[in-house]
């Protein structure tokens, strides 16, 4: 057997998951010592949790065991990128923010649209199942995946799919790995199509009242050339002080194409909004549309010390009741909850129907609270998962909610690649 | 112990099982040329006459092998070790449409473009378009993850399933969806060609239909300017909603049965449909025609209206069926390069015609990199089938020398489950065998299907050589 070469340290404090540290980092230097670091972890019976840049690790329960933080770190080259093919294949440790900029070079971009993405890497964001605001423009990252290469848990390497845009060759494999938590394998690599970069972004903000919700929804919810993203936000935020309590609303909307259709776009999307009557509407181009984009995209997981985050799918249609429903859960949570700081969020996806809720604890050690309030938050979401929460919630909170009635083929799926169990014990759906 | 047959009838009635010989010779066989006979067919109305079916089928040691139109082109409806053939014609219905969230949950056994025509008043379409689609099956572009024209932009079956109904190689229904949680089962499922599970009912992405749709035509002296012009295209960053090509051989044929206005003397035509908002729609045509011209375009013109653009489709789309009235017989092969690499494949491709004495004919998906050579035969003539089937692996093997592969849309089938090893290794193969095993342990769905024989049974029959230059 080879034996793995992947440099082991220290452990450092965030590599901690639930309460739990490693015994060891390793750190392997490309796909084959990834393989063997699997390999020889399996055959010691030794747990592995992959590590990318630790953005979305709360997106799952905390590992049941939990020997080897595997980081992919250096698996971090773009490999085979022409930009006249519109494709490219990366190592699962390269970062969002650094494809993004090799992309952006040649006017490319991969809307994977995840959190934080100079920390984020291509292979954490696909294993967590990442979905954004913009699929329903360009399709989810499962569908910007052509090829992939895994290390599964007996040290071999399967590759399937391959550089071209369209190809039926074989099971579509990399459909299983995307959204597996790193339970079946981890990825060593990933080979994309990639869209042209718009000519133009222009990103729009506009606050709201409550009470013209509903005709708000309607008049965005008609127009004939849509946004690439088109999100509701709300918050409340209740201070020690009760009288400094607020509420706020906030609908915003990302264009993208070519000059003419992003300016006829926003002058319909403008006039949508007067009609329903949302007067003012602040806008920002290029850079600063990206960042007022991300800055969006960072807030689904942003986790101050005493809160947790679920995020809900559904029906666009049925967003905004579902999203009123997490609102009247979340409030009726901390209606006991005077004289304490603490608040909630929403964030509605009206194009995908995604709903985000963030709930706010009073301390950061409020366990019962939480515990409550997350049931009777994904009561009112339908189904949901978690996405986010602080460290000392976390190992309380129920990540998944009911398993689907596939279970069992999940189950056995998990049991034919990984017998032992090593590969992120209990991280994922059904206690997989 | 009752026969299969009249355990079947008992259970399903007369009218769902066909027993006699002339039903099951149709049966077979489907585009791909293979004849294998199903000891029984059963037409089922649910998903569970579908389960207690293959329930039956498990008890009795028989093979299942679902089946849609039969348009297959690689043997994947052949019930190749006999047993049990599952048609999906009379699960033929949309059962749910939801406008507002643009999805419907529609049976099997629904034609492809009776979808798009269904809920066309509602401004909407399903974008996968097969050129077979005016008699292929929503189940069977399911089964081989179709593709089509238009999924240069909107993209392949997969990225339109939201979900499906499939019963198991036990008998079992189940539901997926791409929102639950777990694994992506629906994922896996598309493109699987029913050795995985049988769908029952598929719950598809509905599209809004674009403001404006123009279709141009423009002629190039050969297929490979033509070629260069739609490599150029894809390197500025321009993705049209298709851009197809058609040499001079398949256009002729094409003009000769549907004058639908391909010029006729051009060494190769290049279809572009733009799609958009109107000002879109009219710089993109500007910017096309600009590289078209670039690259030796002879003449270029769009289409003048909605019957143009239908005549120029029908046309496009009959392609295939064009060459049976020119060529005693063609075989059509499928495979995908990477589309800088267009112009060079198609040199190759006509060196490896003429190295074979065979006409060749090319009608393709350029803008995909999704090659269709048509090799034209004469199967009365031993010596041309094995030049076809030589010419035929050759042209493979060339596309994944050029990091290419073995096909785009048609599917693996039975026809190339050996020529799988080529572009993948033991490894690779045994990780797609695990998922068949979870599924399908018995293997009674669909077998001799995708994979190569013997790479499932533990046997070393599988070379890891001759990977592309960059695999997956």
């Amino acid at each position: 057997m080879i034996a793995p070469r992947g440099r082991s340290s220290a452990v450092p404090a965030r590599f901690r998951l639930g309460g739990r540290a490693p015994a060891r980092v390793a750190e392997p230097a490309d796909a084959r010592e990834l393989a063997a670091v699997l390999a020889s972890a399996a055959a010691a019976g030794e747990s592995i949790v992959a590590f990318g840049g630790g953005t979305l690790q709360h997106a799952g329960n905390p590992p049941q065991r939990y020997d080897v933080a595997v980081r992919t770190t250096h698996l971090k080259d773009v490999h085979d990128y022409d930009p006249r093919d519109l494709t490219c294949g990366a190592g699962a440790g390269l970062t969002l923010a650094a494809l993004a900029r090799t992309l952006a070079e040649h006017r490319q971009f991969l809307p994977l649209d995840a959190p934080l993405p100079r920390d984020a890497t291509l292979g954490g964001t696909l294993a967590a199942g990442w979905a954004g605001p913009r699929r329903a423009a360009y399709g989810r990252p499962r569908d910007l995946v052509i090829g992939a290469t895994v290390a599964l848990a007996d040290g071999t390497l399967a590759a399937s799919g391959g550089m071209v845009v369209k190809n039926v060759t074989g099971y579509d494999m990399a459909k299983l790995y995307v959204g597996s938590h790193g339970t079946l394998g981890l990825f060593a690599r990933v080979n994309f199509k990639l869209l042209p970069a718009p000519a133009l972004q222009r990103f729009a903000t506009s606050r709201f009242d409550d009470e013209v919700r509903d005709r708000l929804i309607a008049h965005v919810g008609a127009l004939t050339i849509p946004p690439t993203a088109l999100l509701l936000r709300d918050a409340f935020t209740a201070p020690a002080d009760p009288e400094a309590r607020s509420d706020a609303a906030e609908i915003v909307a990302l264009f993208e194409g070519s000059e003419a259709s992003v300016e006829r776009a926003i002058r319909d999307y403008r006039s949508a909004l007067g009609a329903a009557g949302v007067a003012e509407t602040r806008l920002c181009d290029g850079d600063a549309a990206r960042s007022a984009f991300q800055a969006v995209l960072d807030a689904y997981v942003a986790t101050p010390a005493t809160s947790f985050t679920l995020l809900g799918r559904g029906l666009p249609s049925r967003a905004p009741e579902r999203a009123a429903r997490v609102r009247a859960a979340m409030q009726h949570s901390t209606a006991e909850a005077a004289g304490a700081a603490h608040g909630w969020e929403t964030i509605t996806d009206l194009l995908t129907g995604d709903v985000v809720a963030r709930f706010g604890c009073r301390t950061p050690s409020a366990v019962e609270e939480a515990t409550a309030a997350c049931a009777a938050m994904r009561d009112a979401l339908g189904s949901a998962q978690l996405i986010a929460a602080a460290d000392a919630l976390w190992p309380h909170l129920d990540a998944w909610g009911p398993p689907p009635a596939t279970l069992a083929t999940m189950r056995a799926l998990k049991t034919r690649f990984d017998p032992a169990g090593v590969l992120a014990p209990g991280r994922f759906v059904g206690g997989i | 112990m009752a026969s299969f047959a009249s355990r079947l009838i008992d259970a399903l009635g007369p009218d769902v099982v066909r027993t006699e010989p002339e039903d099951l010779a149709v049966y077979g066989f489907d585009a791909y040329s293979d004849n294998t006979l199903p000891s029984a067919v059963i037409v089922p109305g649910t998903a569970r006459e579908v389960a207690a079916g293959v329930r039956i089928a498990r008890e009795c040691g028989e093979p299942i092998v679902p089946r849609g139109a039969g348009t297959g082109l690689c043997g994947g409806a052949v019930p190749a070790r006999g047993g049990m053939v599952v048609s999906f014609a009379r699960m033929n219905r949309v059962l749910e449409l939801d406008v507002r969230n643009r999805r419907a949950r529609v049976q099997p056994g629904l034609i492809n473009l009776e979808l798009s025509q269904a809920v066309a008043a509602h401004g909407i379409f399903y974008a996968p378009d097969p050129s077979s689609q005016k008699i292929s099956t929503i189940g069977g572009n399911v089964g081989t993850n179709a593709g089509g024209p238009h999924c240069l932009s909107y993209g392949t079956t997969t990225n339109h399933v939201l979900g499906v109904e499939y019963v198991d190689g036990e008998g079992t229904i189940h539901r997926t969806s791409i929102d639950d949680a777990g694994y992506d089962l629906t994922g896996v499922l598309v493109g699987s060609e029913g050795t995985l599970g049988i769908v029952t009912e598929v719950d598809v992405r509905l599209l809004a239909l674009p403001e404006e749709v123009r279709v141009c035509v423009a002629a190039f002296p050969e297929v490979e300017s033509a070629s260069e012009a739609v490599s150029a295209i894809i390197a500025a960053g321009l993705v049209p909603t298709a851009l197809e090509i058609m040499d001079a051989l398949i256009t002729r044929a094409v003009e000769a049965h549907y004058h639908a206005g391909y010029p006729e003397n051009a060494g190769a035509v290049l279809l572009v449909e733009i799609a958009g908002t109107h000002d879109d729609v009219a710089s993109g045509e500007s910017a096309l025609e600009r590289i078209a011209r670039a690259h030796g375009a002879l003449s270029w013109r769009a289409a003048r209206d909605q019957v143009e653009r239908d005549a120029l489709w029908a046309a496009r789309k009959g392609a295939a069926g064009a060459i049976g009235r020119i060529a005693p017989n063609y075989y059509i092969q499928d495979a995908c390069v990477p589309r800088t690499r267009l112009p060079e494949v198609m040199h190759a491709i006509e060196g490896i015609a003429r190295d074979h004495a065979l006409p060749v004919g090319n009608v393709f998906h350029a803008g995909d990199g999704n090659l269709h050579p048509l090799l034209i035969f004469d199967r009365r003539e031993r010596r041309q089938v094995e030049a076809v089937v030589d010419a035929g692996t050759e042209i493979l093997r060339t596309c994944i020398a050029m990091g290419g592969t073995i096909s785009g849309e048609h599917g693996i089938g039975y026809e190339k489950r050996e020529t799988l090893s080529l572009v993948f290794s033991t490894d690779d193969l045994a990780a797609m065998g695990r998922v068949r095993e979870v599924f399908d342990p018995l293997r009674g769905l669909n077998p001799d299907k995708i994979f190569p024989s013997g790479a499932l049974c533990g046997e070393v029959g599988v070379r890891a050589g001759e990977r592309s230059a960059a695999p997956a």
